[in-house]
């Protein structure tokens, strides 16, 4: 009796102490996940929903067809980080594009960076390709606005630390690259409320 | 153990050996010298050493990692608090002083820069001057809430005032990432705030900086495409100092002393052998570089605010310890008295081998920084960071081979001698 009590315990300890240390579960990606009370994927969905939303309902996009007779060229300018964190902007103006470029609405060229890439395959092309497939140069099109904006943080904690308060405001414009004037401005705004316990049980 | 090997450590990294000072670290996570209590320290010292290797990201991973613990050790567990209370402080994790915390950004600002990614290096000078806006608050916040829950109300839990409310290093190095960025307006803020740090500087006892600094030129982005930065001397060092208070015990008619043994850290300032920096450009042309930041004074000058709360800290859980066991052995001596002059034995050898000061510090943190923007034309350069003392004899140069193109914003020339 007294070997299978032994051996039961020594089983369940075997049990129990050979499960996986860390366990994993995929989940949809709109699912809300918030840990650290940091910028996170959520945010930038936020904020990319709504800007999409926001800068295809606007008046310039119908003013701008009925003017012009085509859907506006837009490029990505840049968006400033403003803010106390490392913010990967490209997070929510990639998701823009994106919208865009599927609404049939809005047309996108690449952006300064992108563009480099294929002015030098381009370039290439001229030296290497076939006359058939050779494309021709200064034949780029031109981008009718830019879209810029930036990305504020205000902190705010108490004396002991135990609660933080985070307020992200992210600003985003179209700009007229004839004219500078500007066409839309969307605004999004998220505020956190972080709360820390004093103890923990673990070490 | 984890003192002798800190020890070691700083000593190789002193020497420039910064290849063993690599190796001695991943030697002493493999024996496991530093625990999961000192895991702050050991990101510290890794993002020190791979930054002065010149392994920017990697530098940027394990102080980004010592900011994140530094964070969450806010949270504090109760089954260390409870060892800590038994034995001493080195039970506690180790949640980094404040100034480790505040200087940690400038290195990740300054490894943004090498990797010339201004707008992350801005993120770091932002949390920098958050910081130390926080830090005065912070300090006052312990006081505090140590006050609160003193329900004796016998000790005085106040905090000296700092003198210190701004980093110039953070200031001119955010002065000069903004104007290279084209924000005028934020970079002359900042210019103006480096010049009311510097002030402020000035006022630390024996200092050596100076508000005559001309900084305006930072401003004005055009005029310098190379920052040069030294750094020199070593943080402050935690030296341990004991006091023993004798207790006249009216119970105990015995001979027997009843004291109480505390020990506690106090800081102290390592003088630098270097009193001046000068970069020698292509053999012809000496610049010296400002002393901006005297970065060991700063430190002491933020420790020395909590220090009446970690001698009240220290001396109220000795003197809890000790009375606790002298309770124990007079109700124990009243049924045996041997045991309980055993118990009062075992307390009194407990006290003196329990009772010890946290001596855990950055070991590899720099004294001071010294820096300078200079305008270089197209071409190679050669460029020699000299380290003299007093007299001003070169102690120690590094030599860079730079290339500047039409197209260089801001090169970062960086050089350390820990003396």
């Amino acid at each position: 009796m007294k070997k299978y009590i032994i051996l039961s315990f020594i089983t369940a300890f075997l049990v129990i102490g050979c499960r996986p240390s860390q366990k994993i579960t995929r989940i949809d990606t709109d699912t809300t996940t918030d840990f650290s009370g940091r910028w996170n994927d959520t945010d930038a969905r936020l904020v990319a929903e709504e800007m999409i939303a926001d800068a295809l309902s606007k008046p310039w996009l119908n003013r701008f067809n009925r003017s012009n007779q085509k859907p506006p060229v837009v490029i990505v300018g840049r968006v400033r980080n403003e803010s106390m964190e490392h913010i990967d902007t490209e997070v929510f103006t990639k998701e823009m594009e994106r919208a865009f470029v599927n609404s049939g609405e809005v047309s996108v060229v690449a952006n300064s960076e992108e563009r480099e890439q294929i002015r030098d395959e381009r370039l290439d092309q001229q030296s290497n390709a076939s006359y058939e497939s050779t494309k021709k140069m200064a034949r780029e099109l031109g981008a009718d606005f830019m879209l810029i904006g930036n990305i504020n943080s205000i902190v705010d904690e108490t004396v002991d630390n135990r609660t933080l308060a985070v307020f992200y405001t992210v600003n985003l414009e179209f700009v007229n690259v004839e004219t500078n004037q500007k066409v839309w401005i969307g605004n999004k705004k998220i505020k956190k409320l972080v709360e820390r316990r004093n103890y923990r049980g673990q070490p | 153990m984890l003192d002798h090997a800190q020890d070691d450590l700083r000593r190789s990294f002193e020497e420039g050996n910064y290849l063993e000072s690599e190796a001695l670290l991943k030697k002493y996570k493999q024996d496991d010298i530093y625990r999961s209590k000192d895991q702050v320290l050991y990101n510290l010292e890794s993002g020190i050493i791979y930054h002065f290797s010149g392994k920017y990201d990697s530098s940027s991973v394990y102080l980004t990692e010592a900011e994140n613990l530094i964070d969450q050790n806010y949270t504090k567990s109760i089954s260390r608090g409870v060892a800590s209370f038994l034995g001493n402080d080195n039970n506690l994790v180790y949640d980094g002083e404040p100034y480790e915390d505040i200087y940690l950004n400038s290195f990740k600002a300054l490894n943004y820069i090498q990797l010339q990614d201004w707008d992350a290096a801005l993120v770091e000078t932002r949390r920098m001057v958050y910081k130390m806006e926080q830090l005065d608050i912070k300090i006052k916040g312990i006081a505090e809430a140590f006050a609160k829950s003193d329900s004796n109300k016998t000790t005085d839990w106040g905090s000296k005032k700092i003198n210190i409310q701004n980093s110039a290093l953070s200031h001119y190095l955010a002065a000069v990432l903004y104007a290279k960025s084209g924000d005028f307006d934020d970079a002359r803020i900042e210019s103006e705030k480096l010049s009311i740090a510097l002030q402020e500087q000035e006022l630390l006892s024996d200092s050596r900086s100076s508000s005559s600094i001309d900084h305006t030129k930072l401003i004005s982005p055009n005029n310098y495409n190379v920052l040069l930065a030294g750094f020199t001397g070593r943080a402050p060092v935690k030296v341990e100092s004991t006091a023993r208070i004798f207790i006249d015990d009216d119970e105990d008619d015995s001979d027997d002393d009843f004291y109480v043994k505390f020990a506690f850290p106090s800081i102290q300032v390592q003088p630098s052998e270097v009193q001046f920096v000068r970069a020698v450009i292509n053999d012809t042309l000496n610049i010296h570089l400002d002393l901006v930041e005297e970065m060991d004074k700063v430190a002491a000058e933020v420790y020395s605010a909590k220090e009446p709360i970690i001698y009240a800290r220290a001396l109220t859980r000795a003197l809890a310890k000790a009375t606790g066991t002298k309770w124990v052995s007079n109700v124990v001596k009243k049924e045996k008295k041997w045991l309980g002059e055993l118990i009062s034995l075992l307390g009194f050898i407990g006290q003196e081998v329990s009772e010890k000061a946290d001596l855990r510090g950055w070991q590899t943190m720099p004294g001071q920084a010294w820096l300078q923007v200079i305008q270089l034309p197209e071409g190679e350069h050669t460029v020699r960071i000299e380290h003299l003392n007093h007299r001003g004899r070169v102690l120690y140069y590094d030599e860079y081979n730079i290339k500047v193109s039409p197209t260089t914003e801001l090169e970062l020339i960086e050089s350390i001698y820990a003396n």
